[in-house]
């Protein structure tokens, strides 16, 4: 991978998107390069500020009591937030890869990591918000940050892809779908692991 | 000259758009308000008919009944003389069809307001409105059977087997749901004692969900998607395979409403397995419906409604995913009675049911009249409205509903629960207020659709659409 394309991808994919999925099509960077340079740094941002923040603050779900932990339960939570975050990167691109025969799209799959990438970068960073886990408050930031990726995605995938813009928003809803279940499987599965004991103390 | 009787009859199809546009606009206020209600309880202003309790169901029936069942006779009558190459079977029946089931839903909804309710989910009209219903359902089968049964082409297309599946099994469950005894002219009782009441209830509320709002829907999908694409359904034989999956495995499914309540634990467990089962022939639908529509991408240059159909198929994928997963009693256990079944309910409502109804009105009524879509830019600027709505809807609904199931059951370290019911609802104003102002954005985007459609019909007529020659080969000689 060149330097120029990490260095869009590291800094002006947040401000400067178009041009950066410009810069995305003119290469086929590594996928293990993307990852491990570039994508693993960003997804240990939302574990390290959601550990931070609730060792801090505890987790305010809106209760007048904040919901508090032990340190050792909330770095486990940390990690597996971190796995499973890794998990949905890798998928998500793995799966982008797998659709772009479908929608006649650039099958790279490094070209496909960056791109997931870069649309999750913007929730990457605003998950400061973690910070304080008020669970309003996050989720006022993280929404318009979502928002945000979603227009990345529907813009980027036509440019850093090559396919028509009429075929790349067909990538993008099918991917949509796959990222909204996705985001309920986390839900489902954060639900089975509190249910086992994992996490909060619930009366079950 | 040719005879009348050698064109489609699509002026009853015009009139069924429009009762089922007007319940949309009329049913979704309704939820608006409802909305605002959960923020500021006072706006009931001491009003009996304007409480939580009367609206709730009003706005349920109203979108279930006015807006979906309106919008599936619109699409099946429209569809089943398509492709049965003949005009509707009795269309004096058809005419009864569509008036009188917006008769039951108004006098039905003011019963509702009045206080009038069986207290059964999606149920809760009275026996009388109950036996009007039984009626005009037999009707709306006649008609739609009687077109079957007179066609003049072979095969039964997959969107009638759904359609047919939806008017059967409705049927039955709203007969077998509805049995009770009257004690007056609005006031009966369930014919069946305490959880065994239960039990038949979801099984019906379950399969409503699953027929009416699942199949029906899907026979909607089925003729309008290719028809949209201008291409044949992708797989047809993994559309009918996927139907008789569907069919079977669904009717099993209604015990997950039940995890964890007086009912046997085989019984909870089987609803669990047949409702994960389920997830297999949905999404074959979904894949079906995603490869139709791969090859169609030209078509979203010329085609606004198209977008609507794709975007329906996301989060019809994600509704059938979420609900599967919100039956596993260890998810359920947290889940239920929380607002993250609200929110799931409406991933499906708008997200799946209204995403696909207004893609294909904006499909069917430029055709129906003969003319062009009033404002593409309108149509454009709702689909935003509508995705962004749904959007906001599930996340709001997420959150409260996570903190919900969280703060309900954490206990300390004797066992005590940690914080009381009251505090846990007055925490959850401002999820209400995010969910607010999504309803109102979707609101907004239905009522522009609805100025649309108005603008698009004013001063036409239904057009006369000849019926075609049968190629011989399909033909029923």
């Amino acid at each position: 991978m060149s330097q120029a394309i990490f260095n869009y991808l590291l800094f002006r994919s947040l401000y400067e998107p178009v041009s950066a999925f410009e810069q995305l099509a003119k290469v086929d960077p590594s996928p293990a390069g993307i990852l491990l340079r570039y994508s693993l740094w960003l997804l240990l941002l939302p574990p390290v500020f959601a550990f931070i923040g609730a060792t801090n603050f505890g987790w305010r779900l809106g209760a007048a009591e904040p919901l508090r932990m032990e340190t050792s339960e909330l770095a486990l939570i940390s990690v597996g937030y971190l796995l499973v975050l890794v998990f949905g990167l890798v998928s998500t691109a793995l799966i982008s890869c797998w659709m772009a025969k479908t929608y006649g799209a650039n099958t790279s799959l490094g070209r496909h990591m960056a791109l997931i990438t870069i649309v999750g970068q913007p929730l990457a960073v605003a998950s400061v918000a973690h910070l304080f886990p008020h669970v309003f408050i996050n989720m006022l930031v993280l929404i318009p940050t979502m928002i945000w990726s979603m227009y990345l995605l529907y813009k980027g995938i036509p440019i850093a892809l090559q396919t028509p813009p009429e075929r790349g928003m067909l990538m993008a809803s099918s991917l949509v779908g796959w990222l909204l279940v996705a985001a309920v499987s986390l839900l489902g599965l954060s639900m089975g692991l509190w249910v086992a004991g994992v996490g909060p103390l619930l009366g079950v | 000259m040719k005879s009348s009787s050698e064109f489609y009859l699509d002026d009853v199809v015009i009139r069924l758009v429009q009762f089922s546009v007007a319940w949309a606009v009329v049913a979704m206020a309704a939820g608006v308000y409802l909305a605002a209600e959960l923020i500021w309880p006072t706006l009931d202003f001491g009003q009996y008919w304007l409480s939580f309790g009367r609206l709730r169901p009003l706005h349920t029936n109203g979108i279930i009944f006015g807006f979906g069942v309106s919008a599936l006779m619109t699409t099946a009558f429209y569809s089943v003389q398509r492709t049965s190459h003949v005009k509707l079977f009795t269309p004096g029946l058809a005419w009864f069809c569509c008036y009188a089931w917006q008769l039951i839903v108004l006098l039905g909804g003011l019963s509702l307001l009045a206080g009038y309710n069986t207290s059964k989910e999606y149920a809760e009209l009275e026996w009388p409105f109950d036996i009007a219903i039984a009626i005009v359902w037999v009707c709306f089968g006649i008609v739609f059977f009687g077109t079957i049964a007179t066609r003049r082409i072979k095969p039964i297309y997959i969107s009638n087997w759904f359609y047919g599946a939806l008017i059967i099994v409705i049927a039955m469950l709203h007969i077998v749901n509805s049995l009770a005894i009257p004690a007056t002219a609005l006031k009966s009782y369930s014919l069946y004692p305490g959880a065994q009441d239960a039990v038949v209830q979801w099984w019906y509320g379950h399969n409503a969900v699953g027929f009416l709002l699942t199949g029906g829907f899907l026979g909607m999908l089925y003729y309008f998607l290719p028809k949209h694409a201008g291409r044949p359904i992708w797989s047809y034989r993994l559309s009918v395979v996927a139907f008789w999956a569907f069919v079977y495995s669904y009717i099993w499914a209604g015990p997950h409403h039940l995890h964890y309540n007086a009912i046997p634990e085989w019984v909870q467990s089987l609803g669990m397995v047949m409702s994960i089962i389920l997830l297999a022939p949905s999404w074959a639908t979904m894949i079906n419906g995603i490869m139709t529509v791969s090859d169609a991408w030209e078509k979203l240059r010329t085609d606004p409604a198209l977008k609507f159909i794709v975007l329906s198929l996301a989060f019809y994928g994600l509704a059938t995913f979420e609900g599967p997963m919100m039956a596993i009693r260890s998810v359920n256990v947290v889940s239920h009675f929380t607002d993250w079944t609200i929110g799931h309910v409406h991933s499906g409502a708008l997200g799946w049911n209204a995403m696909i109804t207004y893609g294909t009105f904006y499909f069917l009524v430029p055709r129906l009249v003969g003319g062009e879509l009033y404002s593409v830019r309108l149509a454009n600027v709702h689909f935003w409205l509508a995705l962004a709505g749904t959007m906001l809807y599930i996340m709001s609904m997420w959150g409260a509903g996570v903190s919900q199931g969280l703060l309900w059951l954490s206990v300390d370290q004797i066992g005590e629960l940690s914080f009381s019911f009251k505090d846990i609802m007055a925490s959850m104003t401002p999820y209400y207020a995010l969910r607010l102002i999504a309803g109102i954005i979707f609101l907004l985007g239905t009522i522009l659709m609805a100025y649309n459609l108005y603008k698009t019909i004013q001063g036409r007529q239904a057009s006369k659409v000849e019926i075609p020659a049968v190629n011989p080969a399909y033909g029923i000689s």
